[in-house]
Parts: structure tokens; C-alpha cells; sequence
């Protein structure tokens, strides 16, 4: 971080002080840490493209002023790249942070823990960060094949779930060969967003897993050559779907929410997301028939972890972690699994928590969840993901 | 005088502007980046496009709005065409491609009455290869702009009444109206849509929002692709999407140079056929109240299923209405941070119409080519570019997160929308005028409030308006320049959007177009010669 003392004077000192406090706290004790932020505002940069998401961050801002004091402002993104140029932007520039915690994962997360750009490791402090289930929920501490190292804390889980109206599917595909004789059955009426929409990518990923040969390569780093090689069978599974699929797939929506939307309006018979219990939730908004139904594939899907963490500029480092801290709270985890709120699945374990803060979890069904949740296949090795972009790209793109 | 006439926009707008552009040049040095460039494999094909909707879009609405004032010039419904150009003016671009998007696409409306069934048809009438849906819908989005433009110069108070004037002498002289209307009126009308039609070319080639929801995808348009790279998180392939937006800049230049050029040549075969004998062409009555009557439609539809999109969280096919309505969207949109937008917009339109009348009152027209050249590269870049580059100069002035800094940028886009629109009206305004007054000992000043004021009425307005518009609807240099310290209203909107909702996206495009109908009809109302 360039001294900003020369150039702007009071204003860089002043920019400066926290981050000095932020050195210093890695020695103190949590209560410090909590005396500390007191007062201070955080600024909490979270996309905001789900009315539930901002309602249960409102949520957060009252119960965090109540019991710590803590301003927390919600700063509304379209996406989260905006976040990470700003701060690359603010460090390079040597000036003070504008953002105290991010809402990320995968790339915006590999980009900043690369850039250096990230405070930390904290997470290993946070006192609820023990009821985290590390153990079953192994992408808590691995996100997209990176290690988190600390530098950013679980928020909540998500994995490749599909849905779709019962009443017009009653027997869903629960494989991706059984999703290729639907679409045989039904030309033109399914389909997937073009990558690098990141559902669409998730969507090959999950034909890559179920159509690879030797599944010991997805975890490891790989190049164009071994690429090309494995993934074959996948693109000869894609050249044979692709004709069956909505305009024949020639063409592709640009988003989920594209995708949503048709299936709402009739248009396809299935969508897919990464929060299993969105399908319940948009029955509960009306935009789903209560017909409903989710699943995810037989083998197993693709899923992994979104988190929150604070940039090295920070202003209010203290604060930032107090709120990290109380979003891995049994109660805070709870209402945010709520169907009626968010139902966003914990990154907890359930086991670790007492009887009163596991009664806060309801696991009571409703029309829309996954019916028979299937385990979890973690992404492959985050070196895959630009080659299947570029490939899908020059396969399908003009 | 000279100097401190053109201080204003030289230092408030100019100046930021034209630093931002220099933070972009370093990524057109940049090999890796146009290597990178020119390697996406969609490159060619999304150019293609981009050009095609562009150049065709703009044909088409200058075509229809040429129909619409030929036919309907010195009739009873010219000022209802001003009052349907204002309202059509008034929404936003996005609110106008889903309503559109929600007439045509298969299991749209027209689908749901004409076709049925259980089973929406496959049709291509959205995302088509094409970009046919884009075009159509650019087109007649666009045709309300070049109707206020063209209006504003018909009913100038000069030019109105030397427009008169000349028309009883081709009367006189045996013209048909429809030949008087090309011999006498297109002329000075199209050399006045002159920039307008590049505004409307540009925009149509560079929009991305409506491109996502009518646009192909397998390869979207350029500008698209350009937007996707300048998104992403990693500074090598914002880079890549830099040296694409170089790109697409210059192929504009080429089209608008090449067009020019043809407009160079067709003079002199233009001059003959408007100094033909008198002609009994007729206007084009009929023709014009159908396709004024079908714009009518397709804008009142396009409102109505927005406004029914915004209340219905479900709307499957095939039924005609809504299955069930609900406020639920709208109950979004109340809690919204509407002042600000509104002081914000007024302020830097205000700020933008004296800063662009200072200009012109005080500095030669063959120097107005150096500031409009400059309005249209600021409008032909992609904001999250020029926004980009305006939030790095800036960040080191602790101007980013200020109201001052909010300020200047929404000045940026609102005060190259002014400009443009106000210098064909503003310097063809007839200076004999302003020399009479003064020959009767009237000051500058007075002369100007009292001669120039009122008879520019109309065009300044109307410039107030389209800047306050603008202003209204600035996402992107909002969102990077307040960096989460002040939010607008389209920040709210757009970033809500972002999620894909469809009734909270629908609400929220019908709120954000509420303020500038607003200005449009009082701008249309108010701009009306007194004498009439």
C-alpha cells in the first residue's frame, strides 16, 4: 500500500489509521475486536438482485446496530466484479477502502487472493467459525479447488439443482443422459444459459463430471492439450443434445433468470439454479405454480460455497469481522435457511450446535424443495473453467 | 466574454471527459489486449451485427418519422404528435424492449392470440440470428426522438415562420402540399436531424441492455461482448474489452465518414429534383395516420403489458391476463431514493442547457464541430469505459463517494445530449432578429432574454428535457462514482434488475420513465408559441 501522506495530507492519515488498527487486532482478543468496532460503519458490497437477499441484509443491519453497534450499509451491486475493480482501483491509487466486506466466491475470490487484495487470514478468529461444518461441507474451506486460507468466511451453500412444473413433467431427468432422451422426447422445449453465465457453466461442468472418463483429472490443474483429450466425450455429448434443445441450439438465454423466466411463461419445461430451495421460494413469491418440483442428479451435483470477505483497504476491519462473525451465528444461519425469508442452506454443522439453536433449523418440506437432496461433487480445479468457457465459445458461439 | 463563454463546459465537462479518455489510452497500447481482441471468436460476426442494427434501425425510424411529419405537417394532429412523441420520448429503453419483447416473443401476446394451445410455438422472434427484433424494436424506440427533434425545428418560432412564408410562395407557385413538403421543409428538416440521426445511430449500435433481452446471443452484438469483458473481474480481459470498444469506435467512424461522403454526393442530384417545376404530390395523409396510429398502438400495448407485467408475478401462456395480480413489485419501488435522482437530474440538466447556450452565444459555429465531435465520442464509448476512466481520475481528487463528484458524472452524458440536440436549433437561428433588437438600443443581454429567449423556446426546453431524461436513467457512472455512499434511483432499479425479476424489473422501468414524462409534456406545453 503507497504512503498517502505527502499527497493528501490529513485526509491519508486519517485513511490510514485503521489500517494500522487492523495490524494490531490480530493480537487482541475477540472481545477487543468487538470494543473495537464499535461505532463503526460497514460497508457491505452484496449483490442485489434478489429482493429476499436484501430484505434479510436489512434484516442484519437492525440486529448488528442493536447488539454491537455497528452501522452496516447494504451497497448494492449488479455484479461483483464492480467490487473488485473498485478496490484494485482504491490500491492502486493508495487511497482509503470504500468497501469493508464483500459478498464473493470463485473467480472474483481467486482474482483478489491473487492481487493480494484481501485482509487477513481472520477467519480461524471468529468464534462461530467452529460451528462450521469443515468436515461434510469440505468447499467451506475450499472454494472452486482454491484455498480460502482464511481470507474469506462461509456464508451459506449452494448446489446445482434443476425444477420444474410437476404437472408437465412428471417423471424429471435425474442424469444427464436421461436429460438427453427428454430432450429427443420434447425438442425444443429445454434448455441452458450460454457460458460464461456462470449457471451456464455449471451446467457443462455437470456434463463434464457425469461424461468424463477418468474422473481424478477434475481436481487437478490442467492443460489445453490434456483438456482437449478429456473432455471429448463431453462435446460429443453437447454436438448430439444441442440440436434437440431450444432453436436448436443455435441459440442460448444469456441468463438463469432468462431461463426462469421462460419456464414461468411456458416456453421450456425446465430451469436450473444454485440455491436448491429457490424453486420453493419463487412458489412462495407466486412466480411458480405450487405444482412444482426440484431435483438434483442421482450421482450427485455440482455445488460449492459463497462467502464474505474484506479487502486489505478496509476502513473498518474491526467491525467488518464482528459482522462476518454474527452472519455464522446459529440464529442468523437459521433465518437465513428460512424458505419464507431467503433459504439459503447453512454452512453449519448441525451437530455442533445445542438443542435450542438446532430448533431454530426447521426442515419442514414445502411445495417447490428438493425432494431427495444428492451428495455434493465439488468444482474441478479452477484451471478448467477458463478452457470450458473458450471451448463452449469456439464450439457454439458463432 | 470569449474565453469565460466556453470556461464552463471547457472545465466541468470537457476537461474531466477528455482526462478519463486518457486513463483508456495506455489499453491501446496494449499488445497482449488486442491480441486477446482479436482472437474472441464471436469478434467479426458480433461487429457485423452491432453495424447492421445500427445502420438499419436508424433508417428505418428516420423513414417512418419522415412519413409521420410529411404527412401530418400544418394538420390538426401535429400537436398530438408532439404530445405521443413525448410520451414515447419518456420511457426508458429497457422498459420499451421487455414490453416490446413481451408482444413478439413466442409465447408473447400476439402468440397467445393468434396461435394458442397448450404449448407456446418455436418461433425465432426474439434472439433471432438476425437481430431482426433488436432492429424493429431500436427503430420504433427511436422514432419518438427524431419526431422531438424534428418537431422542435418545425415549430421554432423563426423557423416557423419563414416556413410559413415559403410554403404559401410554393402554393403559390402550384406545389401540392407533398411537394411543397419535400421542396421547402425536408430540406432544412434533415440537415437538422443531422446529429440526432447520428445520436440514434450510435446508441442503437452501442446498446446493451436492450441487446440482452431482444438481441441474439450465439454471437450477441459487439457491444455486448465488449460489456461481458469489461465486467469481468480480472484487468487482463477489461483490457481485451477495451481495445474491442477502440474498435467498434472506429468502425462507427468509418460508417458516419462514409455517409457523409454519400451525402456529399447525392446534393447535386438532390438540388435538381427539388428545384423541379410544381408538382401535385399530395402528403401523405393516409399513410401517416395508419403508421402514426400503429406507432400508437405499439407504444400503447408496449405500456399496458408493462404496466400488467409489473403487477402479475405469473403470466404463463396461453391465457390473456394474469392469472392473479399483486402490488408485491411496487411495494419495491416506494421505499426508492426518488429525490435525489430528481434534484440530481434537474441540476445537472439546468447546469447543461446554460453551459452549451454560453458556449454557443459566445464562441464561433466552426468551433462547435471540436465540442460535438467530443459529445459523440463520449456518447459512442461504453459508459462502463468513459465511466470507468472519469472514477480513476477521481479516485486520487477524493472526488469519488462526494455529491460533486456524483454531479460531474451524470454532467458527462446529460451535457453531450445537449449539446447535440441544441445546435442545429441554436445555430440556425436567424441573427436579424437578434440585429433588429439591438438597432432599437437594446443590450446583448436584454436582447437575448427578450428576443432570442422566447422564440428558442421550444428547442431549449425540449434540450432540458432530453438532458433531464438522460440524467434520470445514469446507472453506470452513478453506481462506480458513489461507490455505495449515495443511491440513485436507477441504482436501486438496475441492481434489483440484476436478480431477472421480471414484475420488480417492469415496476421499476414504469417509475424510472414517471419524471421525464413529466418533463417531456411540460417541455412540450410550455414551449408552445405564444401566438398561437
Amino acid at each position: 500500500m503507497p504512503l498517502t501522506l505527502t499527497r493528501r495530507g490529513f485526509a491519508g492519515l486519517a485513511a490510514l489509521t485503521p489500517f494500522f488498527m487492523g495490524r494490531a487486532q490480530a493480537d487482541g482478543s475477540w472481545a477487543e475486536i468487538e470494543a473495537q468496532a464499535k461505532g463503526q460503519t460497514v460497508y457491505f458490497n452484496a449483490w442485489a438482485g434478489s429482493p429476499q437477499v436484501n430484505a434479510y441484509l436489512a434484516w442484519a443491519a437492525e440486529e448488528v446496530k442493536a447488539r454491537f453497534g455497528i452501522t452496516l450499509e447494504h451497497v448494492k451491486l449488479a455484479d461483483t466484479a464492480e467490487a473488485v475493480r473498485r478496490v484494485r482501483d482504491e490500491v492502486k491509487a493508495g487511497k482509503a477502502g470504500s468497501a469493508d466486506l464483500i459478498w464473493i466466491n470463485g473467480q472474483n475470490f481467486h482474482v483478489m487472493k491473487e492481487e493480494q487484495l484481501l485482509f487477513g487470514p481472520f477467519t480461524e478468529e471468529l468464534p462461530n467459525f467452529a460451528l462450521v461444518d469443515v468436515d461434510d461441507k469440505p468447499t467451506t474451506l475450499v472454494d472452486f479447488a482454491e484455498g480460502t486460507e482464511g481470507l474469506e468466511s462461509p456464508w451459506g451453500m449452494a448446489q446445482l439443482t434443476f425444477f420444474a412444473d410437476g404437472a408437465k413433467l412428471d417423471t424429471p431427468p435425474m442424469s444427464m443422459m436421461e436429460l438427453l432422451d427428454l430432450a429427443r422426447d420434447e425438442p425444443g422445449r429445454i434448455t441452458y444459459p450460454a457460458p460464461p453465465d456462470f449457471h451456464g457453466t455449471t451446467f457443462v461442468k455437470q456434463a463434464l463430471v457425469e461424461t468424463i472418463e477418468d474422473r481424478a483429472l477434475l481436481p487437478m490443474a490442467i492443460d489445453k492439450a490434456a483438456f482437449t483429450a478429456a473432455t471429448a466425450p463431453l462435446f460429443d455429448y453437447l454436438d448430439t443434445l444441442h440440436p434437440y434443445l431450444w432453436r436448436e441450439g443455435k441459440q442460448f438465454p444469456q441468463a438463469q433468470a432468462q431461463v426462469t423466466q421462460m419456464l414461468a411463461d411456458g416456453e421450456v419445461l425446465m430451469g436450473l439454479t444454485f440455491n436448491p430451495n429457490e424453486p420453493a421460494n419463487l412458489v412462495d413469491g407466486g412466480t411458480l405454480p405450487a405444482t412444482t418440483i426440484a431435483w438434483q442428479n442421482r450421482g450427485g451435483s455440482i455445488g460449492n460455497t459463497h462467502f464474505v470477505a474484506i479487502p486489505v483497504n478496509a476502513q473498518s476491519k474491526a467491525a467488518a469481522q464482528v459482522v462476518a462473525n454474527f452472519l455464522l451465528s446459529p440464529e442468523a444461519q437459521a433465518r437465513k435457511a428460512d424458505l419464507k425469508v431467503w433459504g439459503d442452506p447453512t454452512v453449519l454443522d448441525l451437530d455442533k450446535l445445542n438443542p435450542a439453536q438446532r430448533g431454530l433449523f426447521s426442515r419442514a418440506k414445502q411445495p417447490g424443495s428438493v425432494q431427495k437432496p444428492a451428495r455434493t461433487i465439488p468444482e474441478p480445479h479452477g484451471s478448467w473453467v477458463p478452457l470450458i468457457e473458450a471451448a463452449w465459445l469456439e464450439h457454439y458461439g458463432a | 466574454m470569449k474565453y469565460s463563454g466556453a470556461a464552463p463546459l471547457a472545465l466541468l465537462w470537457a476537461l474531466p471527459l477528455l482526462l478519463a479518455l486518457a486513463m483508456l489510452l495506455p489499453a491501446a497500447l496494449d499488445g497482449e489486449a488486442w491480441r486477446m481482441a482479436l482472437a474472441h471468436p464471436q469478434l467479426r460476426p458480433a461487429l457485423a451485427l452491432s453495424l447492421s442494427s445500427g445502420i438499419v434501425s436508424t433508417l428505418l425510424a428516420l423513414a417512418l418519422c419522415v412519413l409521420l411529419l410529411a404527412g401530418l405537417y400544418r394538420s390538426r394532429a401535429w400537436h398530438r404528435l408532439q404530445a405521443l412523441a413525448a410520451a414515447g420520448l419518456a420511457v426508458p429503453h429497457l422498459a420499451f424492449a421487455i414490453g416490446f419483447g413481451f408482444l413478439v416473443m413466442p409465447s408473447g401476446l400476439i402468440a397467445r392470440l393468434l396461435v394458442g394451445g397448450d404449448v407456446p410455438p418455436q418461433w425465432a422472434s426474439v434472439q433471432d440470428p438476425w437481430g431482426a427484433a433488436l432492429t424493429l424494436a431500436l427503430a420504433l424506440k427511436e422514432l419518438p426522438f427524431l419526431l422531438t427533434a424534428g418537431v422542435a425545428v418545425l415549430s421554432r418560432g423563426d423557423e416557423a415562420l419563414r416556413l410559413r412564408q415559403e410554403c404559401r410562395a410554393a402554393a403559390s407557385l402550384g406545389h401540392a402540399p407533398g411537394s411543397t413538403f419535400l421542396r421547402v421543409v425536408l430540406p432544412p428538416l434533415l440537415a437538422a436531424l443531422r446529429w440526432p440521426l447520428v445520436i440514434v445511430f450510435v446508441y442503437g449500435a452501442t446498446v446493451v441492455d436492450m441487446a440482452l433481452v431482444l438481441g441474439p446471443a450465439q454471437p450477441p452484438t459487439l457491444a455486448v461482448v465488449i460489456w461481458h469483458a469489461l465486467n469481468h473481474a480480472e484487468a487482463a480481459v477489461n483490457a481485451a474489452g477495451l481495445a474491442m470498444t477502440l474498435l467498434l469506435t472506429a468502425a462507427l467512424a468509418l460508417v458516419l465518414a462514409v455517409a457523409a461522403l454519400l451525402g456529399g454526393r447525392t446534393r447535386r442530384a438532390m438540388h435538381r429534383l427539388l428545384t423541379a417545376g410544381p408538382s401535385p404530390l399530395q402528403a401523405p395523409r393516409g399513410l401517416a395516420a395508419v403508421t402514426g396510429l400503429a406507432a400508437l398502438a405499439v407504444l400503447g400495448l408496449v405500456l399496458l403489458v408493462i404496466v400488467l407485467l409489473s403487477l402479475a408475478p405469473r403470466w404463463p401462456y396461453p391465457v390473456l391476463l394474469p392469472p392473479a395480480f399483486d402490488l408485491t413489485a411496487w411495494m419495491r419501488v416506494a421505499p426508492a431514493p426518488l429525490w435525489l435522482s430528481l434534484l440530481l437530474s434537474a441540476a445537472a440538466a439546468t447546469a447543461a442547457v446554460a453551459m452549451a447556450v454560453l458556449w454557443f452565444e459566445t464562441q464561433a459555429p466552426r468551433r462547435d464541430r471540436w465540442v460535438i465531435g467530443l459529445a459523440l465520442v463520449a456518447l459512442a464509448l461504453p459508459q462502463l469505459a468513459t465511466a470507468g476512466g472519469q472514477y480513476r481520475l477521481f479516485l486520487p481528487w477524493g472526488l469519488t463517494g462526494t455529491l460533486a463528484g456524483l454531479f460531474l458524472a451524470h454532467l458527462t452524458p446529460v451535457a453531450a445530449y445537449v449539446l447535440i440536440v441544441l445546435a442545429g436549433p441554436y445555430r440556425a437561428f436567424d441573427g436579424r432578429y437578434v440585429a433588429a433588437a439591438r438597432a432599437l438600443a437594446a443590450t446583448r443581454l436584454s436582447a437575448w432574454r427578450r428576443v432570442k429567449l422566447p422564440l428558442l423556446k421550444a428547442p431549449l426546453l425540449s434540450a432540458a428535457a432530453i438532458g433531464f431524461a438522460v440524467s434520470i436513467a445514469q446507472f453506470v457512472p452513478a453506481q462506480l462514482i458513489t461507490a455505495g455512499r449515495f443511491s440513485t434511483l436507477p441504482m436501486e432499479a438496475v441492481t434489483l434488475a440484476s436478480g431477472g425479476n421480471r414484475p420488480l424489473t417492469a415496476a421499476f422501468a414504469l417509475a424510472l420513465s414517471l419524471p421525464p414524462m413529466v418533463a417531456f409534456l411540460a417541455a412540450t406545453l410550455l414551449g408552445r408559441p405564444r401566438w398561437r
